[in-house]
């Protein structure tokens, strides 16, 4: 067995190092855009689907997030849950959320949305919103008559082509009208414009918790969410746990569980794109093996059938073209693999601009494993049809059809 | 009569479309160890296809072959090519060495494929290729050789495993008449010299000088089973 597979790897090796080189570099660069197109793909995808979750982090949910029960709209008691949920380990901060439904004027725009209020201490240790003003201020505790707009409510100018309602151009000191559901009316100058690149995100506006704590009246205002910031991502499993342990009756879910269905929907339909994708770049990458070798065979028909009736093996001839594929694939995963890394650099420093954000290719080692075992076997198979249909063809018939 | 080669009643049916050929018809002869052997005959009289069953490479539609006392019909294919690899050598008209391998590979090929050591094979690569007269040429490819000097290439390759008999289907088909003759005298030394008993298939009248014995067919039957007449020295082809 062993000497058969060293006269296969030494009949291999010399059809390589002598036999047509410019045929195996084509053969060694298809090979390695196959990889490419098999991993860049579904790494563009993965990364797009990694700024969405990392946005949700920061800026929606954090990592573990309290609602109250289904039919319950608000929190009860929340200044008793968070001064419990701040004493717990592994819990950075949290912040309550407290909304009231309304709308903006400016000028003559009217949007009606969502007014959202925080504690801005809690907040910035909480979300990341205050890192991403574009211009102007986050908000400070005790700002009473001030309000911070997501640049998609702030609009611009020309709102042509805008798919939100906006406000058309506000920009940082100008006054808006705020008609709160209850019927309070308020008017605030804007303190600060964020631009997150989250929709979901930038199509937010807050005021402080005193300002909703005013307007909301006696009782002052009412949470509908905590949002707990763990001191790293894998805490917001315990965390949810130790919360869940202390017997709150609100709803407790990580970062991940909270994701809409919508999201895990995209997920699946994403990884049916990406395996479509895969499966595309493999029939290629088979057909092309495929006719690599058939041709080749097919060349060397009578040469063939001399091998076999000198006496060597069909294993021993299969086996030097199966190595030969198995070699040129091996080569072209390198080749790939450079090209995709160099790729990925060249996106880390360029990202891709999504509507959603910047997005950068996401390649994991197993990504790079999966798909190259995977271009391997169908390439062996490939590369083991047309060699073992030649040699199974009877010695005669080969040296004559030579 | 000391038998090496047995062949019993040997009958090859083709059949094409609807018509039945046969190529071989009832042939029975026997060849002692040490003999070289000319089968010859005209176009389609069915030589190469005798000697094709001779070497195991296309089974008899009827008849037995027995060599060295064994009834080499009954093996399977597998042991067919063991039996190949260590009893037998072949030469082809067209040589057919693997074009990516150096003279001294596609001789030792075949001793590599039977498990020997690199360094046994690679030492009798070198002298059975200066043996035929390629000591210098070891390193070169077949596309820098020449026909004759393919040839010689694969007739070291058909020696490398000391075979018993050598096969040569026409070898000397692609050559010209100076590297016939240097084949031919080369065949005839290695056979002398070696004992080996040599089966070869040719239609040029004048090689018959070198057979101790020539089988001529005609229409898949034998036509004549004879010893040639040594030839006069001074005669050229």
């Amino acid at each position: 067995m062993f000497d058969d597979l060293r006269v296969s790897a030494f009949l291999a090796t010399r059809s390589i190092q002598r036999g047509g080189r410019g045929r195996n570099a084509m053969y060694i660069i298809i090979i390695a855009l196959v990889l490419t197109n098999m991993i860049f793909l579904p790494s563009v995808i993965m990364g797009a689907m990694d700024v969405y979750y990392v946005q949700t982090v920061d800026y929606i949910s954090s990592d573990v997030i309290i609602k109250p029960p289904e039919d319950v709209r608000y929190i009860d008691d929340v200044e008793t849950l968070l001064a419990t949920v701040n004493r717990m380990s592994g819990v950075v901060r949290a912040s309550a959320r407290y909304p009231m439904a309304g709308s903006i004027d400016f000028e003559d725009k009217t949007v009606a949305m969502e007014i959202d209020a925080f504690d801005p201490r809690d907040e910035t240790e909480v979300t990341k919103f205050h890192k991403h003003m574009k211009y102007g201020d986050f908000l400070g505790s005790g700002d009473r008559d001030q309000i911070i707009v997501g640049s998609l409510v702030a609009g611009a100018k020309d709102d042509t082509g805008e798919f939100y309602a906006s406000l058309g151009g506000a920009t940082v000191g100008d006054s808006v009208v705020v008609r709160y559901a209850n019927g309070v009316v308020r008017e605030y100058r804007i303190k600060g414009i964020f631009n997150t690149k989250s929709y979901q995100a930038d199509y937010m506006v807050f005021v402080t918790k005193d300002e909703m704590d005013a307007v909301t009246g006696s009782g002052g205002a009412r949470a509908t969410e905590v949002l707990v910031k763990t001191v790293s991502a894998e805490d917001a499993q315990p965390v949810k746990k130790r919360i869940l342990e202390f017997g709150v009756g609100e709803d407790v879910e990580t970062w991940e569980e909270a994701l809409p269905d919508v999201v895990s929907e995209s997920v699946e339909s994403f990884a049916i794109i990406n395996t479509i994708s895969v499966l595309g770049s493999l029939v290629i990458a088979v057909v092309l093996i495929f006719i690599m070798t058939t041709i080749k065979t097919f060349n060397n028909r009578k040469q063939i059938g001399i091998l076999k009736a000198i006496g060597l093996k069909k294993s021993i001839i299969i086996n030097s073209y199966v190595m030969q594929v198995i070699f040129i694939c091996l080569i072209g995963a390198i080749v790939g693999s450079l090209l995709i890394g160099t790729m990925v650099l060249y996106f880390t420093t360029y990202p891709i601009e999504f509507p959603d954000g910047d997005v950068t290719p996401l390649v994991t080692w197993a990504m790079i494993i999966e798909n190259t075992a995977l271009l391997f076997i169908s390439s062996a198979i490939a590369g083991f049809i047309p060699a073992w249909r030649v040699t199974n063809e009877g010695i005669l018939e080969a040296i004559r059809g030579g | 009569m000391d038998e090496y080669i047995r062949a019993e009643d040997l009958r090859k049916l083709y059949t094409m479309g609807t018509v039945e050929v046969r190529a071989i018809n009832g042939v029975s002869f026997s060849v002692r160890k040490g003999e070289f052997v000319g089968i010859t005959g005209s176009s389609g009289s069915g030589k190469s296809t005798l000697l094709h069953m001779l070497a195991l490479l296309d089974p008899p539609t009827e008849g037995t072959i027995t060599i060295a006392d064994r009834d080499v019909i009954s093996l399977s294919e597998a042991e067919k090519g063991i039996f190949r690899l260590s009893r037998f050598g072949f030469i082809f008209q067209d040589y057919a060495l693997v074009p990516e391998l150096t003279a001294e590979e596609n001789v030792s090929l075949v001793a590599m494929a039977r498990g020997e050591e690199a360094g046994s094979y690679s030492r009798r690569s070198r002298k059975l290729l200066g043996q035929v007269g390629l000591g210098e040429r070891v390193a070169h490819l077949p596309s820098e050789l020449s026909g004759g000097e393919q040839q010689r290439v694969a007739i070291a390759r058909a020696l490398i495993n000391t075979p018993e008999i050598l096969f040569a289907d026409e070898p000397c088909a692609n050559l010209d008449s100076t590297n016939s003759r240097a084949v031919l005298d080369l065949f005839r030394e290695i056979n002398q010299r070696m004992n080996l008993t040599v089966i070869m298939v040719s239609h040029e009248d004048w090689h018959m000088e070198y057979f101790d014995r020539v089988i001529r067919l005609r229409d898949g039957k034998i036509e004549e089973d004879f010893q040639p007449e040594i030839p006069d020295a001074t005669a050229s082809p």
